[in-house]
């Protein structure tokens, strides 16, 4: 039999949700525990021996100076690594915060701030090379279970390359921003969630990050300012998961 | 001399802790909490209400429904608004479902290794792949209602100010009562087998939990009177340490689930209550690692009352109707039970529905000078005693015993 692919599972700061979510795999975690062997996964196991990976799945923002260290061990140790979710691949939520670092600290720990480390909350793919990035917040934990399986058998993992009304459209969902006039980003953000917040009726917030692309976020800024909302509300709900300036 | 624990595992976020050791005798333990700061509270100032809950939910993957919820209500508080029964039960339901995913993944993945001796709940399986099996059963459970209540499985976007996105259907419940009553076997084992294990780490004198079972208008103690937590609650910052600390006037306290039956027996359902009765005497004493067999009897409770809320619900029917929100200036708390202990939001929104303050207080925060009193004290006790080894070992059991949640913890406070 084949050798199992090494597979570590490095969590900087983030909710812990992106590793939560391989765990909620359930029975398809099994089946993916035929082809690897998970040798570094602080949430599940005290285990903690192998110093090379095949694969490193690395979740959350570099926070702190052990982000960064523990970020450039995976890179280093690791043949293929995987930006996981979307603080990893954007930022989200904890890298919109828009104040320098020392303000920050100072505001939620009182005048002397905080003596410890820390450094403004940033996407993983800023800092090394990243051979496949996977948003969402969370990501959708069948698309990590397929792009695990991709790279054990041998196959380059595709990227998805389009927006959430795909999926949207696909699943007859009523559309939220034409029907009921919701602020929905899903006509500019990156597909691969099945719709989710549009299935409970509500519009996309664009935890996945935004499409490249072919898209068009002046047209979505103009729908919603015409549906009446004022400038800094779009402004926020653009860059709340990925920083991005519409 | 100081003895560095490597960084905890098995526990959800980055934390690791300190003994500091002065002529052969423990003199002080450190808790450092390292997860990096991530300034919830700033992220929500400025922001129009009806956004905030989503943007809360992110703060933690296991109580992602908590932080709505109770995020939710202290929006409602702040501007007057109160839902009917309906809404009310259906966010008891998902709060259940997290009680009960979170419960299963901490008893059966994260500390039932420790009891059989396996580095984790994988290596555990290859001889106890059944108890592994009935672990995964009840989390799978609770997060289907998470799925159906809060949108997602973690960070859902469904619980809103006023109501819902969408409403639980009828095969949906009438799914959960079947199911919880089919589950409840597994459950009761889950008791006796967490009523095995023999206590360690400090024994607590003050606990506090909310008024009613899962949220509540006020917080409760072991002393007479509701209270608002800035009556008696007080945080400060450390030196060393992303989380802050809190005290109940002065002491240490705890919170979680020990704390919510000891405080709360008379408001469980009638298994749980038998059981809890059973085991009193144990639980009395207040040893933090109860806090197992208290999140045991817990999964009793939460199958029973999710059985009892999805039965009422059949029976009157949903109407699916949200109560029209209109901001008005005002100040709301939001008291929820998270699966590990009392979770306070508390904002003051202005007539235009901007969040002008916001203070996020988390059951681990609560938690942290009790967590560290339980270290000292357990380090006392073993060190020169115990191998080095093994008293690390019960020490990493000691902070595991209150399912303690870094990343909820380092972004608390005022502004």
């Amino acid at each position: 039999m084949m050798d199992k692919l090494r597979l570590g599972v490095f969590e900087l700061t983030d909710c812990g949700g992106c590793a939560l979510n391989i765990l909620f795999l359930y029975e398809k975690l099994f089946d993916l525990l035929e082809f690897y062997e998970i040798t570094e996964f602080h949430m599940a196991t005290s285990l903690s021996e192998e110093n090379h990976y095949d694969v490193a799945l690395v979740t959350g923002t570099v926070s702190t100076q052990r982000d960064l260290n523990l970020l450039k061990e995976a890179r280093n140790h690791s043949e293929y690594l995987i930006a996981l979710g979307t603080c990893a691949t954007h930022g989200s939520v904890q890298g919109s915060v828009e104040l320098p670092i020392r303000e920050k600290l100072k505001a939620v720990y009182g005048d002397d701030g905080n003596p410890m480390r820390a450094l403004d909350s940033k996407p993983v793919v800023e800092y090394v090379a990243v051979d496949f990035a996977l948003p969402g917040c969370p990501y959708d934990k069948n698309e990590v279970y397929q792009v695990l399986m991709d790279i054990a058998k041998g196959i380059e993992p595709v990227r998805k390359d389009y927006p959430v009304c795909v999926e949207c459209k696909l699943n007859e969902y009523e559309c939220v921003l034409v029907k009921k006039g919701l602020p929905c980003l899903g006509p500019i953000t990156y597909g691969g969630c099945n719709a989710a917040c549009i299935r409970s009726g509500l519009g996309c917030i664009g935890c996945r990050g935004p499409l490249p692309g072919e898209v068009n976020p002046a047209s979505e800024y103009e729908i919603l300012k015409d549906l009446g909302y004022d400038d800094e509300y779009i402004i926020r709900k653009f860059k709340t998961f990925a920083r991005w300036e519409p | 001399m100081i003895i560095e624990l490597r960084e905890f595992t098995r526990v959800e976020g980055n934390g690791k802790a300190e003994i500091v050791i002065e002529n052969g005798e423990v003199k002080d333990v450190r808790l450092k909490i390292i997860e990096g700061p991530r300034f919830f509270e700033l992220l929500t100032l400025g922001r129009h209400y009806y956004d905030v809950p989503d943007l809360e939910a992110r703060i933690c993957a296991i109580c992602y429904l908590s932080h709505s919820v109770a995020s939710v209500l202290g929006i409602e508080r702040a501007f007057g608004v109160e839902v009917p029964e309906e809404i009310a039960l259906i966010r008891e339901l998902g709060l259940i479902g997290e009680l009960l995913e979170s419960h299963a993944l901490h008893l059966y993945l994260l500390v039932a290794p420790d009891v059989f001796g396996y580095p984790d709940a994988i290596r555990m399986a290859t001889k106890h792949g059944e108890l592994v099996k009935e672990g995964l059963a009840l989390k799978a459970f609770g997060n289907r209602i998470r799925v159906m209540v809060g949108g997602r499985e973690i960070h859902g976007i469904n619980v809103k100010p006023g109501g819902f996105g969408r409403y639980p259907t009828v095969e949906e419940l009438e799914r959960v009562e079947k199911e919880s009553e089919a589950l409840l076997r597994l459950a009761r084992r889950a008791v006796r087998l967490f009523a095995q294990l023999d206590p360690y780490g400090a024994q607590a004198r003050h606990f506090v939990a909310t008024d009613g079972y899962l949220w509540g208008e006020k917080l409760v103690s072991d002393e007479e009177g509701a209270f608002h937590y800035t009556e008696r609650i007080e945080e400060r910052s450390l030196v060393y340490s992303f989380a802050k600390q809190s005290r109940y006037k002065g002491e240490t306290f705890f919170v979680g689930a020990l704390p919510r039956l000891l405080l709360k027996s008379e408001m469980l359902t009638p298994a749980a209550k038998r059981l809890f009765e059973e085991h009193r005497e144990k639980l009395e004493t207040g040893y933090v690692s109860y806090n197992n067999l208290a999140q045991a009897i817990e999964l009793v409770y939460s199958l029973e009352r999710a059985n009892e809320i999805a039965k009422t619900l059949l029976d009157r029917g949903i109407e699916g109707e949200n109560i029209p929100v209109e901001p008005r200036e005002g100040e709301g708390i939001g008291y929820v039970e998270a699966p590990r202990g009392v979770l306070i939001h508390h904002y003051r929104i202005d007539a235009s529905g901007k969040i002008t303050y916001s203070n996020i207080i988390t059951p681990t925060a609560l938690n942290h000078a009790m967590m560290e009193a339980s270290l000292l004290e357990e380090a006392r006790k073993l060190y020169g005693e115990a191998e080095e080894q093994a008293m690390i070992g019960r020490l990493e059991e000691t902070v595991r015993a209150f399912d303690p949640c870094i990343s909820c913890s380092v972004h608390l406070v005022k502004l």
